[in-house]
């Protein structure tokens, strides 16, 4: 049954939406485990279904080792935020944050635009592959804005929805004009019967742009900052990661699926789009103030890193960036984890804020500490060696420069990542400040996550599995 | 696991000790570090010994080899679809290298004794960075050496950034952006190395076998030595390296100056000269004049800084200026005084700081006008820093004169690929800084410690108490036993030289290699 763990999560999704009506105000506490049960199920049903590989529908929804790795991705990234969410909805904040709540919609729409992503990987048809898209993307739209009467979440809504629904529009007219060119909407066909010529560029243009839209790919990334800014802090964490982690695997489909062999002489631009991702991200990262604008500019630029895999088309590349992901959703989430416990807390959203919490909580800000210092690439951690892979396919495509730059900029999100952990141990703390608890379900995943950070990078495990479900995936698909 | 694993493991292991240590029993966090330090000692005495019964037969066959021997190798897959291994092992530059790491650490953790605020973290920072120059050291891999190596530079920013004193933020910044900014030049050059080869494997010694281009080693050796040169203090780069020594407290300075300084000229030998002859001997002849600039410009800037640390800092500059010139002059003799300068000036700064640490803990002031008169109270830190800045001069007898005669003779001797007159030149002007060295060495120190003492509460002050006694002993002593006995460190690295030596001769003739 190919199709079980996206028909997990919707059954989850379901029951939580019809349970809501059903439960009194306190016994709503249980749709968070509710959906977190659902996203386990389906993870564990996933992982079991090996070999993962095959199809269904007509041939309109297929799985394969990357959509196998990037179901797991998102199921995990889902799993996280659900818990990362609970204390905030559920009241347990110290700072109760006005207007929040609706635990039932909150999770049912995560869980739905979860599902969307899932079979985003999975679709092998135009139509499954936008209303996909669509579904992934909607409910994103709706959690941005989920504190009612705050302006700045308002706003942060309205405009990924004008900004989304433009991207959106580009992608269909796209998908549109591949249409028109090969009468074909399986895309193993459209890829066969797609031929070099100025139609095939403007449509390339078209999708490349809704894509990098969905990637905060510069120049299209605009919209990041102020979203991730208004957006409540466990949205911000799914938008960095599970949103992101969509727009990659809506690139996978694109470039390997649907442009095929076109895409030779695409080298050059790919490179200079992450360069200029990479530096722009970092450059205005530095003078952030908020913390979750600082994180939105950090991950636009660790979309540029994610860039570099596509260079050459080869089956490391593959591995790199689905390595990368993985390591990406375990830092980022790290982060965030720690910011949104922050906020519960102080309700405080400024760097500065974070002041001598070493003295205060040694070991949040530890955990943050080594998430920080992933995202950097300083090893030990697993954003190190993440980060050399995918160095390692520019270099391979003969493209030191990049390299230099690529690195460079590694050396320059250092600084500003700095200038959290500097706040953190070495300014002083504000007057009576004391320790700050923090509930045992999110001190037990800061810690996971944490860890998660060392062993990444230093086991061979996880590497080398990636590799072994990816190797040969593009020949496959040449086929 | 072997010996090379536990060199590795023991600090960090000490480092995950004094981590678990309560925070408030600040006295068995110190014991804990220095015992964890003492083991490594130990350690380091068996590795010399075990390394001289199994390289000693050898070392005459090592006249002709173009790669370099090494010992009580380890070698595990560790990324096999990459060609990554964790690949460790020594060799004789790598023994010198060692003994000086862990000879340091021991009297940097001594030469601590009295930190008290957040006494753990202190520790365990400072023995996680030593685990990484011990790493960098020991391994064979250039994707293990990398982590090493940037495993070794991030604790210097809390190191200096929390502990350290005057401007510490900008300049724990400035250190580590710097440093940071070397090694991705480092890593540019490695993944160009690894594709270059087209071996698929980072292992050094495959690497060796491989050829590659000459329009190829024409940029990667550059950008691979200027990025080691970095941490190596190579003028223009080395501005990072004042303000970091000065801000940082006395162990981090005494680790920084003495140890981690060594990883660039240490990186500029193993990596680029070993593996990129060809772009050596283009390039050789630029790095001379450039480290030519740094030596005098080192010992100029020395002459007239007032405050004690800068001084010293900026003889580093200088002093490091020397290793890089060795590694330039492309021959034996140069690279001996490379290896042996490295180890005599890792020695003698490492007591350098920790005698400002002692001095500053008493004095309260680090400015040298209001200092004087202070070998009447503390004779025998007076004594120890006259004997480090002999050292410094290279007064024959301490080990500064061996280094410094052997990379003189081998700047002067040149090679056969570069302008001997140019190079005679050069190594003229550099010797003449050791008559700028002397100038401030000895007016520097004659302000401090003889004549009248300039202030009434001097008169009160202590010497050196039984802690730091060892610690500045074992360092006098090595720095005598280098200069007064200098065959044990000569024979330990002139074997594991030769090989590259060989190498650059041979490079240039492809028939030579197999």
């Amino acid at each position: 049954m190919l199709m079980l763990p996206e028909i997990i999560v919707i059954a989850a999704a379901v029951a939580v939406l019809i349970l809501d009506l059903f439960l009194t105000e306190r016994g709503r506490a249980a749709l968070a485990y509710m959906a977190m049960g659902g996203l386990a199920a389906a993870f564990l049903a996933t992982l079991l279904a090996a070999p993962p590989a095959g199809e269904m529908l007509g041939g309109r929804f297929g799985m394969d080792g990357v959509a196998w790795w990037f179901k797991l991705l998102f199921l995990l990234t889902g799993f996280v935020t659900v818990v990362i969410s609970a204390d905030l909805l559920d009241g347990g904040a110290r700072v109760r944050m006005r207007g929040i709540g609706f635990r039932g919609e909150y999770y049912c729409l995560l869980l739905f635009s979860i599902t969307g992503m899932m079979v985003l990987i999975s679709a092998r048809d135009l139509v499954s592959l936008y209303v996909s898209l669509e579904l992934a993307t909607i409910p994103l739209f709706v959690l941005a804005a989920w504190r009612r009467g705050d302006a700045q979440s308002g706003e942060a809504g309205l405009k990924y929805v004008i900004i989304g629904a433009l991207a959106s529009a580009l992608i269909l007219y796209g998908l549109g004009i591949l249409y028109g060119l090969t009468g074909q909407t399986d895309l193993a066909a459209i890829r066969g019967a797609l031929q070099d010529g100025p139609a095939f560029w403007l449509a390339a243009a078209l999708l490349m742009a809704g894509a990098g839209f969905k990637l905060t790919i510069v120049p299209f990334h605009m919209w990041a900052a102020d979203v991730y800014q208004g957006a409540p802090a466990p949205v911000t964490a799914y938008l960095s990661v599970g949103s992101k982690a969509a727009g990659l695997a809506f690139l996978f489909q694109l470039f390997f699926r649907v442009f095929g062999a076109n895409t030779a002489h695409w080298g050059m631009l790919v490179a200079l789009l992450a360069a200029a991702t990479m530096t722009l991200g970092n450059l205005v990262a530095i003078a952030q103030e908020n913390i979750k604008r600082f994180m939105a500019f950090s991950a636009i630029s660790q979309a540029g890193y994610f860039l570099l895999g596509f260079l050459g088309a080869t089956d490391d590349g593959v591995a790199a960036m689905l390595f990368y992901l993985l390591v990406y959703a375990a830092t980022n989430l790290t982060v965030f984890a720690c910011i949104v416990w922050y906020s519960n807390e102080t309700g405080r959203e400024e760097i500065k804020d974070y002041r001598g919490l070493s003295r205060t909580n040694p070991l949040v800000a530890l955990a943050m500490t080594v998430g920080l210092f992933s995202l950097a690439g300083i090893p030990p951690f697993s954003g190190f060696v993440g980060k050399f892979f995918l160095f390692s396919i520019a270099s391979k495509a003969g493209l030191h420069w990049l390299v230099a730059v690529a690195a460079v900029n590694s050396t320059i999100s250092l600084y500003y990542y700095l200038r959290i952990v500097r706040q953190m141990y070495i300014e002083p703390t504000f007057e009576g400040a004391e320790r700050l608890r923090i509930s045992r379900r999110l001190a037990l995943t800061v810690g996971a996550l944490a860890v998660s950070q060392v062993f990444l990078g230093i086991l061979p495990f996880f590497y080398e599995n990636v590799r072994a479900h990816t190797v040969g995936w593009i020949a496959a698909l040449m086929k | 696991m072997g010996l090379a694993s536990w060199l590795i493991a023991v600090p960090f292991l000490t480092a995950v000790a004094v981590a678990l240590t309560p925070a408030r029993r600040v006295r068995m966090i110190r014991w804990v570090a220095a015992v964890g330090c003492g083991i490594q000692l130990l350690l380091t005495a068996v590795l010399a010994c075990r390394y001289w019964r199994l390289a000693s037969p050898e070392a005459a066959s090592m006249k002709d080899a173009l790669l370099s021997k090494l010992y009580l190798v380890e070698r595990v897959p560790w990324f096999p679809s990459l060609g990554i291994q964790y690949f460790v092992g020594v060799d004789g530059i790598s023994v010198a290298m060692i003994i000086l790491t862990s000879i340091i650490i021991f009297t940097g953790v001594l030469a601590s004794w009295r930190v008290e605020t957040r006494a753990k973290e202190f520790f365990a920072l400072l023995l996680i960075l030593v685990t990484g120059v011990f790493g960098v050291f020991l391994s064979f891999d250039l994707f293990l050496l990398l982590m090493f190596y940037e495993l070794a530079v991030l604790p210097m920013y809390l190191l200096i950034g929390v502990w350290g004193t005057g401007p510490k933020e900008y300049s724990a910044m400035k250190l580590t952006l710097m440093l940071l900014v070397g090694s991705a030049f480092v890593l540019v050059g490695i993944l160009a190395l690894y594709h270059g080869a087209g071996l698929h494997t980072f292992d050094l010694q495959q690497l060796a076998g491989a050829h590659f281009s000459t329009g190829f080693q024409r940029w990667v050796f550059p950008m691979i030595f200027v990025g080691f040169g970095v941490i190596g203090a190579l003028y223009p780069l080395h501005t990072w390296s004042p303000d970091g020594h000065s801000s940082a407290p006395t162990a981090v300075s005494m680790l920084h100056a003495g140890v981690l300084m060594k990883l660039g000229g240490y990186g500029a030998l193993r990596v680029a000269v070993y593996l990129l002859p060809e772009g050596a001997k283009m390039w050789g002849l630029f790095f001379m004049a450039l480290t030519t600039i740094n030596i005098l410009y080192g010992a100029f800037g020395a002459i007239v800084q007032k405050d004690l640390k800068y001084f010293i800092a900026y003889s580093s500059v200088s002093h490091c200026g020397f290793v890089l010139f060795g590694v330039a002059a492309l021959n034996l003799i140069a690279f001996k005084g490379a290896v042996i300068q490295m180890f005599s000036h890792g020695i003698m700064t490492g007591l350098f700081f920790a005698l400002t640490g002692m001095v500053y803990g008493r004095t309260h002031t680090r400015m040298i006008p209001e200092m004087g008169g202070l070998a009447k109270v503390m004779p025998w830190l007076a004594t120890a820093f006259y004997v480090a800045g002999l050292a410094s001069l290279g007064l024959p007898g301490l080990s500064g004169f061996i280094a410094e005669s052997h990379v003189f003779l081998g700047g002067f001797f040149g090679n056969p690929w570069m302008n001997g007159l140019v190079t005679r030149t050069l190594t003229i002007i550099a010797t003449l800084s050791i008559v700028v060295t002397a100038v401030y060495v000895l007016r520097g120190l004659a302000k401090v410690f003889q004549g009248p003492i300039t202030d009434r509460h001097f008169e009160k002050l202590t010497d050196a108490d039984p802690s730091e006694k060892i610690a500045t002993g074992l360092l006098m002593a090595t720095l005598f036993f280098v200069g007064l006995m200098p065959w044990f460190l000569i024979n330990l690295v002139e074997s594991s030289l030769m090989p590259i030596v060989n190498r650059l001769h041979a490079s240039g003739m492809a028939a030579a290699w197999h």
